[in-house]
């Protein structure tokens, strides 16, 4: 397990824009197909653009409160994720964490979340 | 794209609104909600409803055929109707397709309708995308924007409670308009209670309701041939619709997508933002109205938060924003929300707003955006 954890995202072929998730349709910029995509791997590390506290929410998880924020990935694309503790401030550097959870169903699964980096 | 000449070639006019009050869900049923705006918007115009050629019905949470069920008890003339949907936008687009077949000369009277009620999730069509993000359900729609508040407020060294005035002005604006669904005057203090996202309570988000909005769209000869009253008619100027294009990777796009739609759209009127004295704008949650403010070139970027505070936004002010109250204190139904924004612009430029009159009122507009992402904006002038 690497440490930070990686993110598989995509280069496209066609304009070489980098972006996270990965898409199985097409390049929003240049409308590649999505088999002109090369899979990348972006290192789960960036800088918090915005932070948010969530004190109610429409679904059961995660549990409130919890805290969100806007991170740009070192890579360069810009992702939304679960930023662990509450003392998250704009422009903390994070690293990325697997934590092991549950979807809606109880099923376990394994959630990528950020941490202030220490 | 904007209607690309059509509105300066044949124009045409907002002749008739009506409404149905806004309000928590409750037993009526939507046909009822629908009439009565619809009613109220013929009885508005002087225009018999065989006079009506086709209809737009906003709705977006109705599910299938919603139109004919509802519009055939005024008299099933078998005329045209089609609804559209555009999510938060659905009011809108329903009014810029009416638009559009006035302009076209296919009609000369045309109803644009919204209409819903809210079932209890939105079911939005971009979560089957089988796109699988990192966020997963952790960002709802007030989540998103409270991100928004948060780089907005880092950016310009903006404080909660500037960014609570938005709401105290809209809280205010909704108390003098029986229409709305909140009808109470807040302090900064309650406004400032009951944390939901980030810096956003519950009192600066738009509360989704029922209800119904309808206004009457036709031409020159269509008013010529009725008899219709001009003064009363108010110019649609432009129309334009523009989904969210690749702006840069993160930061602002709900702000550049509402500057690229208003940029096209002032275009298309051959007007300024400072020439708007009257604007409804998509105020869902409280940070939007400062986001757009900037956006639409109503202000420089970081200067929203102290013309809100020093009362430029107000009815009186330079701009009367969101003068109805607003998504936040009027409501947002979603399918009726657009129409009902039109309805307010329509009112003010009339002088007819009462004690929400903005004085001296000649050019006003009307500010949606929708999930997915799209921005309609209409520019609507008098005389």
């Amino acid at each position: 397990m690497t440490d930070p954890p990686l993110m598989m995202g995509h280069r496209c072929g066609g304009c070489s824009r980098v972006a996270f998730p990965p898409d199985p349709y097409g390049c929003e910029k240049c409308g590649a197909p999505a088999s002109e995509f090369e899979e990348l791997e972006l290192e789960a590390s960036g800088s918090v653009q915005a932070v948010a506290t969530v004190h109610r929410h429409h679904h059961p998880k995660p549990t409130t409160p919890f805290t969100v924020g806007v991170i740009k990935l070192t890579g360069g694309p810009v992702v939304k994720a679960i930023v662990e503790g509450n003392k998250v401030v704009v422009g903390d550097t994070v690293k990325g964490v697997l934590v092991d959870g549950e979807d809606d169903n109880g099923n376990p699964v394994v959630d990528l979340h950020f941490r202030v980096a220490t | 794209m904007s209607s690309q000449g059509l509105l300066s070639d044949r124009p045409v006019f907002v002749v008739g609104t009506g409404l149905h009050p806004y309000q928590r869900r409750s037993e009526t049923t939507y046909v009822e909600l629908g009439l009565t705006a619809v009613r109220a918007a013929l009885v508005d115009a002087a225009v018999s409803w065989p006079n009506v050629d086709a209809a737009y019905t906003g709705t977006a949470l109705l599910g299938m055929g919603s139109s004919r069920i509802m519009l055939s008890r005024l008299g099933a003339t078998g005329i045209a109707m089609t609804q559209v949907e555009n999510a938060s936008a659905s009011g809108s687009s329903a009014v810029a397709q009416a638009c559009l077949e006035v302009a076209s000369g296919r009609s000369d009277v045309v109803l644009a309708l919204g209409v819903d009620k809210p079932r209890g999730g939105l079911g939005a069509a971009p979560g089957q995308a089988g796109i699988q993000n990192l966020e997963g359900g952790s960002v709802v729609p007030f989540t998103h924007f409270a991100l928004l508040a948060s780089e907005y407020m880092d950016l310009h060294g903006v404080n909660d409670d500037q960014v609570a005035r938005v709401a105290l002005k809209n809280h205010r604006n909704g108390s003098l308009n029986p229409f709305a669904q909140r009808q109470k005057v807040r302090t900064l203090e309650e406004i400032l209670s009951e944390p939901i996202s980030g810096s956003l309570t519950r009192l600066q988000c738009c509360p989704v309701g029922e209800g119904a909005a309808a206004v009457i769209i036709a031409s020159e000869d269509g008013i010529s041939r009725l008899n219709l009253d001009r003064s009363r008619a108010i110019r649609v100027v432009s129309s334009v619709t523009r989904t969210e294009a690749l702006y840069g990777e993160g930061i602002g796009i709900d702000a550049a997508l509402t500057a690229d739609t208003g940029l096209a759209a002032f275009e298309e009127a051959a007007v300024d933002p400072s020439d708007i004295d009257v604007l409804e704008v998509h105020d869902a949650f409280a940070i939007e109205e400062l986001l757009y403010a900037e956006a639409l070139g109503l202000c420089q970027p970081g200067e929203a938060a102290a013309l809100i505070e020093s009362g430029n936004f107000d009815i009186g002010g330079s701009c009367a924003f969101s003068p109805s109250g607003g998504l936040l204190a009027m409501g947002h139904p979603i399918g009726p929300t657009g129409v009902g924004q039109i309805v307010e612009v329509v009112r003010q430029l009339r002088g007819e707003a009462g004690p929400r009159q903005q004085p001296d009122a000649r050019t006003g507009m009307a500010h949606m955006v929708g999930i997915g992402a799209v921005c309609v904006v209409h520019i609507l002038r008098h005389g």
